[in-house]
């Protein structure tokens, strides 16, 4: 007897709604593209080459930041972690031409302070912006999946003579290859469908290619050039796939306790990221606002910003629930959940057009804050599946088995077990998503009700035209609004902590 | 302060009672001449309009003083990349939707798949006849001009030592910037196209490879040419005089070529898509003296109506010598993407 | 009552449960014993209605629930009314003692009587994590009675407990499920826990029931010889049997016969506290290895003829591998015979 899992159904709905954009770009193709020649190839090179090294980068600046925020009690430890996660509402454009004016001959740090600073171009500057704007997924992600180990083993390590390092190394490490991998493969899509940073940094990518041919009026090339990039995309998806980490059951959690020079040391290390990615492009911004003056921006795109976004975090999380048991549950609900994931790796300008002809079929839908917002979750949806599946994961099934038998339906289950003791994958799924729908940009200005105007499509305005001073308060405001955003959800986590307060200090 | 005074003489409304007489006397003159906003119509009811580019709160504060004068009137504004909004006007049509009553386009590109794909309104002549007449066409309206210039590192190089002609441009000694991905710069190399012919315009773009450096945008070509990355480049006029705005002492000035694609003037324009007066009176505010000065003046565009001066510092278009080209056959894009990627230069 | 007829279960196409049949009276508990792998887990499993059953059929009746479970018609966990212990115990990390204890229950009171009763009075505002492993699987307990099941699975509850903790706790879950008056099955893979605390046992091997007696017939008189084996030590020797005496003739003497065997040819089952051990000639083994036990000592001997049998005396005894020993059947009880094993 063969029984279907009940959440494919649903699961299957959502992923045939996430491959809807795609089946409009196979519509679009039309006869007249070109082949892809040799000179695509090299430009195909560049791109994996970015891609691979930002997954590496994200991963290299992620996991240390992540293991630094579960597993070390900081002083306003949250404060350090949303700070750490807001690089991922500002739109990684902007921080490549900030990076751009500020480094190298004649940029403004060498106009100002007089110091000499290498230029930060090419495929090593792309790399480096990247990285910057990429790594909170895997901080996210990998502080999710940390959270729920069991502390015991590396205990063990300890005891049978490894070092701290090594038993983090050999026995944490490969336990949270899982969430790595996502947050990892999250980063390296963004990468392939990112098209400003590469072309400010002069690194000739795919994208490139895309965005010179969809500028161009060649839709259909450019359908096709993205159709050809979703063969690299799914490739990476199914490398990923084979990443597997083992699931266990959570257990106490883990602290260090370093000392209060150790822990200033650790936060000084961790202060180069946060310099680069948020207080360099402001500070930048902030010398242009005052050589330019101010403009005309009104408080209510910081408003809308957030409640678009707060709401698109609400309802993909809602749906990426049953796409992540889906894929907990077999190898169909596996490939449901990959299919929902091939979106984001589609250069957003294409992406948001064929949400235009999709949401031209839902004609009272279209150009309304739904429908918006149902592109956001379309696009940022793998954000919150991910993390949600590795929580859920880890998750004891005989503690499900326990709530039915003592009479609990499969929904009360659910809300009174699953949800709390998941809660963590839920908020990082949530707070991924509430942070890409911030800086998110074709969709917003294609589909958002006429007139909406955003944090993000303001800045993409002024940027536009050269006025880059008035890209300071917008973008200052788009950091501290994620930050809001960020200690909301994060909030939330409290009561999925699983430790005892009343309980003496465990090491 | 200019930005005052326009806003506040486009604003005001009807102490006068916006009589069209002088509007009458505009129509029937040989010579175009720019309208005044005292002389058109008040407008009334709602329109939506597609804005394609980014500007700054420029074309904002133009919009916003002429909703100010019109009461009665609302504007729907959708601002987004010029091919995104022209590939959104394409689906909706398609689709049997109509949600723009007008297309404001940076790029007179955008405007001619507008109108191949039959979606543009045709014109009344009152409107088209207040351009200049290289500028008049009959189903959409240029609104500003930009032309191509060669800002130059003034540190670095004299204007003397700058070729006249863009075609000798390959032979000098000079490191250059440009940004081939740029729709203004594939505009300049159809223009060149459309003059010099397939064949030089491919070798031109060949032995320029040899000795430019690319970068993603005009703007980025300008600050490198600012900041001596190099020693010329390829740019539209607006961002050196933007620059300049903001940074007096930046050393950047424009130079210009002879009546080749070098100093092709293009267009941004407006399309109606839906058959109003309302739709219609709308296209003539933007072509107002008061509108077409403002945009010289704040904007750095360059006025298409008669006897608005060029914005400061730039030279009028009787002095340059612009080439003749039919705007409208830039839409011609194909075959130049094809060339410029068969010599490697996209 | 709970009734359970015919049941088979299947994973995919691999068969794991057949044919199971039993009942279990109101206060019954019934110990379901098995190697690891036999299907006890499942068949607990399918009693909670957690896995569905594929042949057969399940009722519960008693006075205010009733309901039957068929391959058509499952009914859900919620809706059976069943309690269930489990292994790794399964409290809720996020909620306290108390609030995992309630988790379903209107009625504090009904929490309270089980919490003082298992004397967690303490721990009622701790999260689950600090307990130590008793503790936590009294809380389990006192969860799963004070919601007052029809029925109570355990699922080996005590294999994750010291060894110190276990006999305690054995007769302690015991107890509690008397004074709840609830029919029990209990799962384990320890036969000396499956004998000690069971009203009844079921041994299980590949899925099938291969005995469903009482502790002492198990032991004593089991079906065959895995379930001989399985339950405690068991040695063979071959005998002849003599059907008008109702004898069995061995090489350690005639003994007598508990049941009218198929054939003439057996073998007797001896537990190690069937036999004694001397050093009385004239001798009939030697010692092979001798184990302490605390208590008592037990021996391995092998018979002239190479035939081991094990036996277990008083823990004073001090005879050392490689002593001549002389081994007697030392009972009053008739014993069990098997048909020969050919070879």
């Amino acid at each position: 007897m063969i029984k279907i899992p009940r959440s494919y159904p649903v699961a299957l709905v959502i992923a045939l709604l996430a491959l809807s954009p795609i089946v409009v770009l196979l519509n679009l193709v039309g006869d007249d593209f070109q082949a892809f020649d040799a000179r695509n190839l090299q430009v195909l090179t560049n791109t994996l080459l970015l891609m691979t090294f930002t997954a590496l980068g994200s991963i290299a600046i992620g996991v240390p930041l992540a293991i630094l925020t579960t597993y070390v009690r900081l002083p306003w430890g949250r404060f350090w972690l949303i700070v750490l996660a807001a690089p991922l509402a500002l739109p990684s454009y902007l921080g490549a031409f900030t990076f751009y004016a500020a480094f190298g001959m004649g940029g403004e740090i060498s106009n100002l302070l007089g110091i000499p600073t290498p230029a930060v171009n090419g495929l090593a500057g792309s790399t480096l912006i990247m990285t910057l704007y990429t790594y909170p997924f895997v901080l996210l992600t990998t502080r999710a999946s940390l959270s729920s180990l069991d502390a015991s083993q590396i205990y063990a390590a300890r005891t049978l003579g490894l070092s701290l390092m090594m038993s983090l190394w050999r026995v944490v490490l490969p336990r949270i290859l899982n969430g790595i991998a996502a947050g990892a493969l999250l980063a390296a899509m963004y990468a392939l469908s990112d098209f400003g940073t590469p072309a400010i940094m002069g690194l000739d990518t795919f994208t490139r290619v895309i965005f010179v041919e969809y500028n161009a009026f060649g839709l259909s090339q450019a359908a096709m050039l993205s159709l050809q990039l979703l063969v690299v995309i799914m490739l990476i998806l199914f490398l990923e796939s084979r990443f597997k980490g083992t699931t266990e059951r959570p257990g106490r959690h883990l602290y260090f306790w370093p000392s209060a020079q150790q822990k200033f040391f650790m936060l000084l290390a961790a202060s180069p990221v946060f310099l680069l990615a948020i207080v360099l492009p402001l500070s930048i911004f902030f010398l242009w606002l005052w050589r330019d003056g101010l403009g005309n921006f009104q408080l209510a795109y910081a408003w809308n910003s957030a409640y678009a976004s707060l709401i698109a975090a609400f309802v993909a999380v809602l749906l990426a629930l049953p796409v992540a048991y889906a894929a907990i549950k077999g190898k169909v609900g596996r490939i449901m959940e990959r299919v929902t994931y091939m979106g984001f790796g589609i250069p957003g300008i294409v992406m948001g057009t064929a949400l235009v002809y999709l949401g031209l079929k839902l004609p009272f839908m279209y150009q309304t804050l739904g429908l918006l917002v149902l592109a956001y979750v379309l696009r940022f949806l793998p954000l919150a599946v991910g993390s949600i599946r590795t929580t859920t994961e880890s998750l004891d099934n005989s503690l499900l088995d326990a709530a039915r038998v003592l009479g609990a339906s499969r929904n009360e289950a659910f809300r009174r077990v699953t949800l709390p003791l998941t809660m963590r994958g839920l908020i990082a799924g949530a707070a991924l998503v509430f942070l890409e729908a911030m800086r998110e940009l074709p969709a917003t200005l294609l589909l958002g009700p006429t007139g909406f105007e955003t944090l993000a499509t303001y800045l993409w305005r002024v940027y536009e035209a050269g006025y880059f001073g008035l890209a300071a308060i917008p973008g200052l405001l788009l950091f501290v609004l994620s930050g809001f955003g960020l200690a909301l959800m994060f909030s939330g986590e409290r009561s999925a902590d699983l430790d005892n307060k009343n309980e003496p200090s465990k090491r | 302060m200019y930005r005052r005074t326009f806003l506040q003489s486009l604003a005001l409304y009807g102490a006068m009672g916006a009589l069209p007489t002088s509007l009458a006397n505009a129509l029937t003159s040989p010579t175009p001449s720019a309208v005044s906003v005292n002389d058109l119509p008040t407008l009334e009811g709602e329109l939506t309009l597609y804005l394609g580019r980014g500007e700054g709160g420029l074309y904002e504060d133009v919009l916003a003083a002429i909703q100010k004068r019109n009461p009665n009137f609302t504007l729907n504004i959708r601002r987004g990349p010029t091919a995104a909004l022209a590939n959104a006007i394409v689906a909706e049509a398609k689709a049997g939707i109509r949600r723009a009553d007008l297309f404001w386009a940076v790029d007179s590109g955008a405007i001619g798949m507008i109108a191949n794909e039959g979606l543009a309104q045709p014109l009344p002549s009152s409107i088209t006849g207040q351009l200049l007449p290289e500028f008049q066409f009959e189903n959409w309206t240029p609104v500003t001009g930009r032309i191509r210039t060669l800002p130059y590192n003034t540190q670095r190089l004299s204007a003397d030592k700058i070729p006249t002609d863009i075609m000798d441009l390959p032979d000098s000694d000079l490191s250059i910037a440009w940004a081939p991905a740029y729709a203004s710069f594939q505009s300049f190399v159809t223009a060149m196209r459309i003059l010099v012919g397939e064949e030089k315009t491919g070798l031109w773009l060949k032995a320029m490879n040899k000795r430019a450096k690319r970068y993603a945008g005009e703007l980025g070509v300008v600050m490198a040419v600012e900041r001596g990355e190099v020693d010329l480049g390829l740019a539209n006029h607006y961002y050196t005089l933007r620059l300049k705005s903001g940074k007096p002492d930046a050393q950047v000035n424009l130079a210009f070529t002879n009546n080749d694609a070098g100093c092709l003037v293009n267009a941004s324009g407006v399309v109606a898509l839906s058959n109003s007066d309302t739709a219609t009176n709308f296209i003539r505010y933007l072509l107002t003296v008061e509108a077409q000065s403002y945009l010289a003046n704040e904007a750095f565009e360059i006025p298409l109506v008669g006897q608005v001066s060029p914005p400061q510092g730039l030279p009028g278009l009787a002095q340059i010598s612009p080439p003749k080209v039919d705007l409208t056959k830039l839409a011609d894009l194909r075959p130049t993407l094809d060339l410029m990627r068969k010599v490697s230069v996209l | 009552m709970l009734k359970v007829s015919h049941l088979s279960i299947h994973y995919g196409t691999t068969q794991v449960v057949s044919d199971l049949s039993f009942s279990l009276d109101h206060d019954e508990i019934l110990m379901l014993v098995g190697p690891t792998g036999c299907g006890k887990t499942t068949i607990l499993k399918s009693l909670a209605g957690l896995v569905p059953i594929s042949q057969g059929e399940m009722t519960i009746g008693n006075g205010t629930h009733h309901w039957t479970a068929t391959p058509k018609k499952q009914v859900p966990p919620e809706k059976r009314n069943v309690g269930m212990v489990f292994q790794d115990f399964a409290l809720f990390p996020h909620l306290t003692v108390q609030e995992n204890i309630e988790f379903r229950l209107s009625d504090a009171a009904l929490a309270n009587h089980w919490i003082d009763l298992l004397g967690l009075s303490a721990f009622r505002k701790t999260k689950p994590n600090s307990l130590s492993g008793g503790q936590k699987q009294r809380v389990a307990l006192a969860r799963t009675l004070a919601h007052e099941p029809a029925y109570v699975l355990l699922d080996e509850p005590l294999s994750n407990l010291d060894a110190a903790l276990k006999d305690d706790l054995r007769w302690e879950i015991r107890q509690a499920l008397k004074s709840a008056g609830v029919p029990a099955l209990w799962v384990t893979h320890d036969q000396d826990e499956a004998l000690s605390v069971g009203d009844r046992i079921g041994v299980l091997r590949n899925g099938n029931l291969e005995q469903l007696d009482s502790p002492e017939n198990c032991y004593s008189q089991p079906a065959n010889r895995f379930v001989a084996g399985f339950l405690g030590e068991a040695s063979f020797i071959s005998g002849e049997y003599h059907a008008s005496t109702h004898q069995i003739t061995t090489q350690l003497g005639d003994v007598p016969c508990a049941i009218e065997p198929t054939g003439q040819s057996v073998d007797v089952l001896l537990r190690p506290e069937d036999l004694s051990i001397t050093t009385n000639t004239p001798t009939n083994g030697v010692i092979h290895w001798s184990r302490y036990e605390g208590s008592a000592r037990l021996y391995s001997v092998l018979l002239d003829g190479d035939r081991e049998v094990k036996i277990r005396t008083r823990h004073d005894n001090r005879l050392m591998p490689g002593d001549q020993v002389r081994v007697d059947v030392n009972c009053t009880h008739p014993l069990t015979v098997f048909p020969k094993e050919p070879g």
